[in-house]
């Protein structure tokens, strides 16, 4: 199934891709993925609130944190921290059911929950299994609906982290066109998450560039691209996706993003549907430098 | 006959040439097939719809290239001893495609040269001055005036050079000091060919000591 879907999204990538010749096999790959990603979106539930009875509404939402790696298998690639959004979707009959969104993956699950006489609530519930990464959750819901704590067990237990523990915090996600990205950055490093090595030689410094510009807000121009690193255009460009909140498979992205930015909430993997239109052109534009930047950069060349 | 510290050395100046000239060739290649959407036209799209501006790139990409071993087999004394047919036909081929083609083509990119005033300046000044010293070369020969010929040849080889020598400047400058790609941009842009020009002066004013 999961393979169909691949082919299908494949067909869908080249009937409607517009992308101009001499794109970067990251960005084939990168869009390829958000194709994916659009068919495998599932459907919400559109009468959560109809369905679920009143005195468990506090509990519906999303809880945002730290997915951290309990175990894991340190020969393989693996991330030890993610930042996970569990979407609580409906609770009715001891039933519950929502959606996990983590590292690019959004994920439906299932179970059944029973709330205890102190008002705690025990929740068990499993993803479908059709996926590598899927695995069974259970977590408790603080009695006033602020906070999730719990296990996840992956069905596959080979897998680089079969188990992560998570505490995470009740938020709620607005789009803010004006939110910034904090200073500090401007002095991260950025590498692409590779463990056991925390950096790698290729690890490149972001500049205070990176904070030059909010291209959800401001309309940028080539003068203002031009002069900057490729590594600033790209965390600059993916600000973009992260006010959406987007879910980066990514993992140089996911380690700026979940690590640095407090308002980052993963909420979708694909929000190309709801960028304006002066983040669209500002992603076209800063795509342009970055792709330019890799390429010639650091070669005989202009 | 035992060969020489000089002729090795001239091999060896001759094979880098070659191997640069490959290397500009590379990055001719990149715009065959025709296509305004690669490479540095990648970053110029808001010029390369102008009519002006695509017909002066594509002029100079495609004839520039030529430049390059044309120019260079016109400083072999032997070749102008023996071949004076080819010294001639090459010499036409070089100033033809410099004072009519690749030379105003570049004046025009020059015009919209990126990161601003100051290499927009230097780009002008280079295809300016390249396309003077051509045509002097160029009415030297046709006076029969060899000295004057040879040295206003050597100045627009020079310039001619700065293909090679901007690009190998910005390419050791990234590696050594990894600055802002504009900011590098904008010194090449003089520090390709004022060196060279300086150099060329140099040597015409050895050839007056001699």
């Amino acid at each position: 199934m999961k393979r169909l879907t691949f082919l299908f999204s494949l067909v869908l990538f080249f009937a409607c891709n517009d992308a101009p010749a001499g794109e970067t096999e990251t960005d084939a790959n990168q869009t390829l993925q958000e194709e994916t990603a659009e068919t495998e979106t599932p459907t919400e539930p559109a009468s959560a609130e109809e369905t679920t009875p009143v005195k468990f509404n506090k509990y519906l939402g999303y809880y945002v944190g730290d997915f951290e790696a309990k175990e894991f298998d340190s020969d393989q690639n693996y991330s030890y921290i993610n930042r996970i959004t569990i979407s609580i979707e409906e609770m009715m009959d001891g039933e519950i059911s929502g959606r996990s969104i983590v590292a690019g993956n959004d994920r439906p699950f299932s179970g059944t929950f029973n709330q205890r006489e102190s008002g705690l609530v025990e929740v068990a519930v499993k993803e479908p299994g059709d996926d590598k990464y899927d695995g069974a959750f259970s977590f408790t819901i603080n009695p006033d609906g602020s906070l999730v704590e719990g296990i996840w067990k992956a069905y596959n237990t080979g897998l680089a982290v079969p188990e992560r523990i998570y505490e995470l915090d009740k938020k709620t996600f607005t789009y803010n066109a004006s939110l910034e990205l904090p200073e500090h950055v401007g002095w991260a490093q950025l590498y692409n998450g590779e463990h056991p090595e925390e950096y790698v030689d290729f690890a490149e410094a972001l500049s205070e560039d990176v904070l030059a510009f909010n291209p959800s807000s401001d309309k940028l121009s080539k003068t203002d691209v031009e002069n900057m690193y490729q590594g600033d255009l790209e965390i600059l460009r993916n600000s973009i996706y992260a006010r959406h909140g987007y879910s980066f498979k990514n993992r140089k992205m996911r380690y700026i993003f979940d690590s640095y930015v407090d308002w980052y909430i993963p909420v979708s993997v694909d929000v190309r549907a709801q960028l304006t239109s002066l983040e669209k052109e500002n992603i076209e534009l800063v795509k342009r430098y970055e792709d330019h930047a890799e390429k010639y950069y650091d070669v005989f060349g202009r | 006959m035992p060969i020489s510290i000089h002729t090795i050395v001239q091999g060896l100046l001759l094979l880098l040439y070659a191997w640069f000239c490959y290397l500009m060739w590379e990055i001719t290649r990149q715009y065959i097939p025709y296509d305004t959407d690669v490479a540095f036209l990648r970053i110029k799209q808001e010029y390369i719809s102008r009519d002006y501006y695509r017909w002066a790139f594509f002029l100079h990409v495609y004839t520039s290239i030529l430049v390059l071993p044309a120019g260079f087999t016109q400083f072999s004394k032997r070749l102008r001893l023996q071949l004076p047919t080819l010294h001639r036909r090459a010499g036409y081929l070089y100033l033809v495609i410099t004072l009519f083609l690749a030379g105003p083509g570049g004046l025009i990119i020059g015009i919209h040269a990126n990161g601003g005033w100051s290499s927009q300046l230097a780009f002008c000044l280079l295809a300016g001055l390249w396309i003077w010293f051509s045509a002097k070369a160029w009415i030297a020969a046709r006076n029969k005036d060899w000295d004057k010929h040879r040295n206003f040849m050597i100045r627009s080889f020079a310039l001619a050079l700065s293909a090679i020598t901007l690009r190998v400047w910005k390419f050791g400058i990234v590696a050594v000091f990894e600055p802002r790609p504009m900011d590098v941009y904008r010194l090449v842009a003089w520090l390709g060919w004022v060196l060279n020009l300086i150099i060329a002066e140099w040597i015409i004013f050895k050839f007056h000591k001699k």
